[in-house]
């Protein structure tokens, strides 16, 4: 276990800085784990993403495939790579509040 | 508390006598150090620990405890190591947490010992004593349990098949492109990484535009078609085995001529490469990476390319299972220069390449991230120096690492699979 610190702020985070603690996160933390990946700003676009994650998590308690993501938030591939620049698992999921998905990323 | 049945599994290891090679290596490293400098770990920290001498002593310091009798009778006078817990958490670190299972330092070893068979070795011996870090092992227990290392469902696996057909129908303006699925009797069965699907899908459709280029028969299985083999990497040869023995079988239910692996280094290893050692048996179907597939479709004339199109420069990073490992160093740069008309080698290349800093599983491990990274930045350096604006890699590992390189970095570089390459230089007829 590891702790994160963003503006004065202290999250309980793995190695890979996702949130241990997926209960605990709020918007708040979303724009605060954006800011640190660089995100200056999270757009509408961003919180649709953000919040169709979330939802998906909740009922079904892993992160959704990209399929859905696109299919749900009406975004395309290449707008959700942009969104998060570093991917819908290192970026989204984390901003998100997910745990680390599992395998190759 | 290491118990005796865990020690017992963990000992047995070391004698399997169908691993006779274990014995050579454990006693032929003369402690010369050439290897220090070839090892990542040890050229960005420094220390000792990180030698790769140092992870062949601690194994042969095993070895000798229980195998010996000087070893068992004058125990740490002749370098004799116990299991015990303070040894356990050295292996953990140093076999898991500290090595990327490269093969670098066999390369610059006076006398070739191979360091990270016995790095796997250990590896095996700590999964018998069941002491395998949890992330990855619950990446290896996914694909054992649902056929794949993230899980995905099989509906969810087809709809994202379906969609990217519909896809890359739009884009070429052409309904009778397919991305079959569940074909039986075509030419080829193709693997992916299950990335793909769950995150990344534009590398299947990449090669599914090949495919329809060279007028293929394939298929792809909506029910095996995990290339990763997770089971290698935490040392257990059962699930390993069992992995490689999900993708044979399919291929022969699917009655294709030729299994061809996804772009990802250690799951072509796995299955092409040690699979026939795991299941003691030669592999029942043609296997061969689709980096081979795509060479020979150049050769033969099956995919016209026009690598003018795109005049960014381009790199190319070399898996270590692919390259180094795997010996497709030629295949590899023949498919990118036909491809890509500005292309820069990093340096070293090839077979002395440097690892992304993310193999032997160390992706997985949210332990090992910071470690992971720190490495990650002799890759960053080797990226900038080519003054490259695309770095090409035929694994999806690879990518991932390479994308965090990138961000912690800054590099500012794209990160392209050899599947993406290639469609985006395809001449379709």
């Amino acid at each position: 276990m590891a702790s994160l610190e963003i503006d004065g702020k202290t999250f309980e985070v793995d190695g890979d800085g996702f949130l241990t603690d997926p209960s605990i996160w709020n918007d708040k933390t979303a724009q605060l784990f954006a800011e640190s990946d660089g995100i200056a700003e999270l757009t509408p676009n961003h919180w649709a993403v953000i919040r169709m994650i979330r939802s998906h998590f909740e009922e079904n308690g892993n992160a959704p495939m990209v399929r859905a993501l696109c299919k749900e938030t009406g975004l395309k591939l290449k707008e959700i790579y942009e969104l998060f620049p570093l991917g819908p698992a290192r970026g989204a999921c984390r901003v998100a509040g997910l745990p680390k998905p599992d395998g190759c990323v | 508390m290491i118990t005796q049945e865990q020690k017992e599994s963990a000992c047995s290891i070391l004698c399997n006598q169908a691993d006779s090679k274990i014995e050579t290596h454990l006693n032929s490293c003369v402690r010369c150090g050439l290897c220090a400098n070839s090892c990542m770990y040890y050229k960005v920290y420094r220390q000792a620990k990180y030698i790769p001498a140092a992870k062949v002593r601690l194994m042969s310091g095993l070895y000798r405890r229980y195998h010996t009798l000087e070893g068992r009778l004058l125990r740490g006078c002749v370098g004799a190591c116990e299991i015990n817990e303070d040894t356990v958490k050295e292996m953990v670190d140093l076999f898991f947490g500290s090595c990327t299972l490269c093969g670098r330092c066999v390369k610059h070893c006076s006398i070739g010992v191979d360091i990270p068979f016995l790095v796997r070795k250990g590896r095996e011996m700590l999964s018998a004593m069941g002491l395998v870090p949890s992330s990855l092992q619950s990446t290896a227990d996914a694909a054992i349990e649902t056929g794949n290392s993230m899980a995905i469902a099989e509906h969810e696996f087809t709809d994202t098949i379906q969609w990217m057909e519909e896809e890359l129908q739009d884009e070429l303006e052409d309904t009778s492109v397919q991305i079959p699925l569940n074909q039986s009797g075509k030419q080829i069965l193709y693997t992916l990484n299950p990335r793909e699907p769950k995150f990344f899908p534009l590398s299947i459709s990449a090669m599914a535009k090949i495919f329809h280029a060279a007028n293929e028969s394939w298929t792809l299985s909506s029910k095996y078609y995990d290339v990763t083999n997770y089971g290698y990497f935490c040392g257990n040869n059962e699930q390993a085995q069992k992995m490689v023995l999900n993708l044979n079988d399919e291929a022969k239910r699917m009655q294709v001529t030729r299994l061809v692996l996804g772009e990802c280094g250690h799951g072509t290893r796995s299955t092409r490469w040690e699979g026939p050692n795991w299941l003691q048996s030669a592999s029942p179907i043609d296997t061969l990476s689709a980096i081979e597939l795509i060479k020979e479709y150049i050769q033969q004339g099956r995919i016209k390319l026009n690598k003018s199109i795109d005049r960014k420069v381009y790199t190319l990073h070399d898996p270590c299972n692919l390259v180094r490992n795997g010996g497709l160093l030629r295949e590899l740069r023949y498919v990118v220069k036909h491809s890509v008309a500005r292309f820069v080698e990093m340096r070293p290349c090839g077979s002395d390449n440097f690892c992304c800093g993310g193999g032997g599983g160390n992706l997985a491990m949210s332990e090992y991230n910071e470690r992971r990274l720190e490495i990650g930045r002799i890759k960053a350096d080797q990226i900038q120096k080519t003054g490259a604006q695309v770095v090409i890699t035929p694994c999806h590992n690879c990518v991932d690492q390479l994308t965090q390189i990138n961000h912690t970095y800054k590099l500012g570089v794209e990160i392209k699979t050899v599947a993406e390459i290639v469609a985006n230089a395809l001449i379709m007829k």
